[in-house]
């Protein structure tokens, strides 16, 4: 694969895109500065924003969005995250100039008519019912809040709760999108049957076009300092309990980021979920699913372990988590499972980076972390220079269990656990 | 784009496409196995034995599979459908012999040590009651229990809980060997491969495995349903669902493109095969505007369920808050007595047309999405069917939509599922 190409347009927008006509369509992700992190104080507008961004704008309404997108094929998607508003789609050569045009008049002049704002708010509001109702939604939820100091956008919830959904108005609305959505800080990451021309023509011209006043991104302070306990949640009526344990992380910017990532790995996530589904899944048969996730964002990152188990089970499958986070001072990583993990990371690459919509989140990644256009040619080298102990000594810090917070949502009954 | 077909001597069908600057292949075997083979009593048996064909045998010792292709950065699963169950490993194109160790292993040679029987046991009836969990999940196999009384798509493919339960190793074991045979299955390779080469490998893997006399049909039909069911679940959840399923012809059927583009009409187009759309939701849909832009529902989908036998086509609805089951169902039925009537304008059918067509470009995105595609393909029909099918969509006219709603959206051949959410105790 050449490197990426990488173009700053006159209004600020960072254009990144690499060509793989193999895949006979576009796939783009992008983003701008407008996620949970942009709103202080205004909870919930971000998630509020992203939703109605389809919603209609000041030339079309959104049921003729949607026919003129789906009348040429062509998918387009807005969500919000905790430090970014994204978008993503797919098109082919022929559509992706109208598709743009699109895209850009979405982000440039939603009207937020009031049909579709209380539209969007009623849809929100079922979300979070139905998200209540989720063990595995609700348990993940609780650790992120009990993890993240009250108020940090990493911790809470994007949708923000019923009754400030209730509150939020158009004039909200309408503030946030003015103060946080424009070229500034805008990227576009395009990949597929693309080239030179298509690019200019197609893609950069409409985006250059997007005006706004956007601020650019904001700074996102470091959480404090995350106190460990335990939460329950009671829900009787349920089949299964989820069990969710964690603390915070590294940054993406760490200088320990890939030994924690290659230790992550090890632990929950390589094969059939590495040491967790060993002892969960597969030695004690408790869990489908039993896994550890790395979520890392610029000023810090999640680190969790979950599982769902039967509830005459928690205790055994919260000793387990347990007893793998011990092992890795009592039993650090083999050198053997070290080179797997490795290897794995090295080898992933060319299968994670096989589709289209892949490559296109890749890229964007590149630039919103600022890795480098070289970054991928680098990637090898970097973990095949972490050293066995830098590994073992960032798995035996980030997954301290004297660190971590624990959620078990469902039929908990009286069930008393601790880590 | 170029695909080689042949069937080795022992009934092995393969088809192969080669992309010559992929450096990734994605290798999919698999068993015209599933859930429609089971009977009463050994349901969800299908899916618990792909479990057991992760933990070795022959060759193979515990944890290999998982070793091998992880050490390649490689990623793998299965599914276990109604009517076919399938196995893929996508790893870099070097490693050709890996994937061919693998299934040329877990063919013939599973090794279903009973204690490994017995630790997954607790496994599969974890991951049904994290199903279980899900108000979506009950809602659906309540519909298929309903509209099917005598073929097996009376159950989903994870199976009864009792079943699973009391199922012993022996018959798993046997259901496994009768089943997992070269004459019973087809291997789909894409990707960076030569093409001689890769057949040669494939030879030297699967050649020397013994096929199985080749079971028996599966007998079971469902007779016509005359007059409508319906099903009221009272649970606790959070939000009333409304499912309605109206039998369809099975996926070689005729009429199988004009049901596409008028269920695509109805709820929109999500691709052949599942997981390609993600999250994405069609919006230009007539249920979308009548149900969702009027506030009566959260999120509508409409699924034309493609089986080898007569299946399902399915609308779903999530309702508002306030809104009453009674009200949608009105609208469900006003929008199907339109498609019934009148046929749609040909704006609207070409805009159909066009997002299942783009789709299936879509679909193709990479090696794994291409080789699930022809697997889905060829366990229904030809691995090549789709593009049968799509040149098929192109010619529906707007009377054929209106025909075949008329045809197969008939209210004594619909099942109904309501879901009423009870508040939970606490």
């Amino acid at each position: 694969m050449s490197l990426p190409d990488r173009t700053v347009l006159g209004n600020g927008a960072v254009l990144v895109s690499i060509a793989l006509p193999s895949n006979p369509f576009l796939a783009f992700r992008g983003s701008v500065p407008a996620g949970v992190a942009a709103e202080g104080e205004d909870r919930g507008v971000a998630e509020f924003t992203s939703r109605l961004l389809l919603g209609g704008t000041r030339r079309t309404s959104a049921a003729k969005l949607a026919d003129r997108l789906e009348g040429i094929g062509s998918t387009l998607e807005f969500h919000a995250s905790e430090e970014v508003l994204t978008f993503q789609g797919r098109c082919t050569r022929e559509t992706a100039a109208e598709t743009v045009r699109l895209l850009v008049e979405c982000l440039g002049r939603p009207a937020f008519p009031a049909k579709e704002v209380e539209r969007v708010r009623g849809e929100i509001l079922n979300d979070l019912r139905i998200e209540a109702d989720d063990t595995r939604h609700r348990a993940m939820r609780a650790l992120a809040e009990a993890v993240f100091p009250k108020g940090h956008p990493y911790g809470r919830d994007p949708k923000a709760d019923p009754g400030r959904v209730r509150r939020i108005s158009r004039r909200d609305l309408v503030a946030f999108h003015e103060a946080h959505v424009g070229p500034e800080g805008l990227i576009f990451a395009v990949t597929g049957d693309i080239d030179r021309d298509l690019i200019e023509r197609s893609i950069a011209a409409p985006l250059s076009r997007l005006k706004g006043d956007g601020h650019g991104p904001v700074e996102i302070p470091p959480p404090g300092t995350h106190r460990p306990r335990t939460v329950r949640i009671p829900m009787p009526h349920k089949s299964q309990a989820d069990i969710a344990i964690g603390t915070q992380a590294v940054s993406r910017l760490h200088q320990d980021y890939y030994a924690v990532n290659l230790a992550n790995l090890l632990l929950g996530r390589i094969g059939l979920f590495g040491r967790l589904g060993k002892n969960l899944r597969d030695d004690q048969g408790l869990a489908y699913y039993a896994f550890s996730s790395l979520d890392t964002r610029t000023a810090g990152g999640l680190w969790s372990a979950a599982a769902g188990v039967n509830p005459a089970n928690i205790v055994r499958a919260v000793r387990g988590i347990r007893e793998e986070l011990d092992r890795l001072r009592t039993d650090p990583f083999s050198a053997d499972e070290l080179a797997n993990g490795r290897d794995n990371q090295v080898g992933s690459l060319v299968v994670s980076l096989e589709r289209n919509a892949e490559v296109a989140g890749e890229l964007h990644r590149l630039e919103y972390y600022g890795l480098g256009m070289d970054f991928l040619e680098r990637y090898a080298d970097l973990v095949r220079s972490l050293s066995d102990d830098a590994v073992r000594g960032a798995a035996r810090r980030s997954f301290d269990p004297e660190a971590c917070s624990l959620v078990i949502a469902g039929p908990v009954g009286k069930t008393r656990v601790s880590l | 784009m170029p695909t080689r077909v042949e069937t080795l001597d022992n009934g092995l069908k393969v088809i192969l496409r080669p992309i010559p600057d992929a450096k990734a292949l994605s290798t999919w075997v698999t068993y015209r196995i599933g859930s429609r083979n089971e009977v009463p009593g050994m349901t969800g048996s299908t899916h618990w034995v792909e479990h057991m064909l992760f933990k070795g045998g022959g060759k193979l010792k515990k944890g290999d599979i998982d070793r091998l292709v992880s050490r390649l950065g490689g990623k793998m699963n299965a599914f276990t459908d109604t009517d076919f169950t399938t196995y893929f490993e996508t790893i870099p194109a070097s490693a050709m012999d890996t994937a061919l160790l693998i299934e040329s292993e877990r063919m013939r040679n599973a090794a279903f040590d009973p204690r490994e029987v017995e630790a997954e046991r607790t496994v599969v009836i974890s991951e049904r009651e994290g199903a279980e969990n899900q108000p979506e999940f009950l809602v659906e196999e309540e519909l298929w229990g309903l509209a099917f009384h005598v073929h097996p798509y009376h159950w989903t493919p994870i199976g009864y809980k009792q079943d699973l339960a009391r199922f012993e190793r022996d018959p798993l074991y046997r259901h496994y060997l009768r089943y997992y045979a070269p004459n019973n299955a087809f291997l789909v390779m894409v990707g960076g491969f030569d093409l001689a080469v890769a057949m040669q490998h494939i030879r030297e893997a699967f050649a020397p495995l013994k096929p199985e006399p080749a079971p028996e049909p599966m007998p079971l039909v469902e007779p016509e349903q005359r007059g409508e069911r319906r099903s009221d679940l009272r649970r606790p959840g959070s939000a009333d669902l409304l499912a309605i399923g109206w039998h369809v012809p099975p996926f070689v059927h005729e009429d199988t493109p004009a049901l596409i583009v008028l269920s695509t009409i109805l709820g929109g187009w999500r691709g052949f095969t599942p997981f390609a759309a993600g999250e994405w939701r069609s919006r230009s849909n007539r249920l979308y505007r009548a149900l969702v832009e009027t506030k009566l529902a959260t999120d509508t989908t409409v699924r034309q369920e493609l089986k080898v036998d007569p299946a399902l086509l399915i609308a779903n609805a999530t309702l508002a808050p306030k809104a009453s089951l009674d009200a949608v169902e009105a609208v469900v039925d006003r929008e199907v007595e339109r498609l019934r009537k009148t046929a749609p304008a040909k704006s609207e059918l070409d805009r159909a047309k066009r997002q299942v067509r783009t789709w299936f470009r879509y679909e193709n995105d990479g090696v794994t999405y291409q080789g699930m595609m022809m697997t889905v393909m060829e366990a229904l029909s030809s691995w090549d069917a789709a593009d049968g099918v799509l040149a098929r969509v192109e010619k529906v006219k707007p009377e054929e939509i209106r025909r075949a709603a008329a045809r197969h959206l008939v209210d004594d051949r619909r099942s109904v599922v309501r879901f009423h959410a009870q508040e939970a105790s606490a």
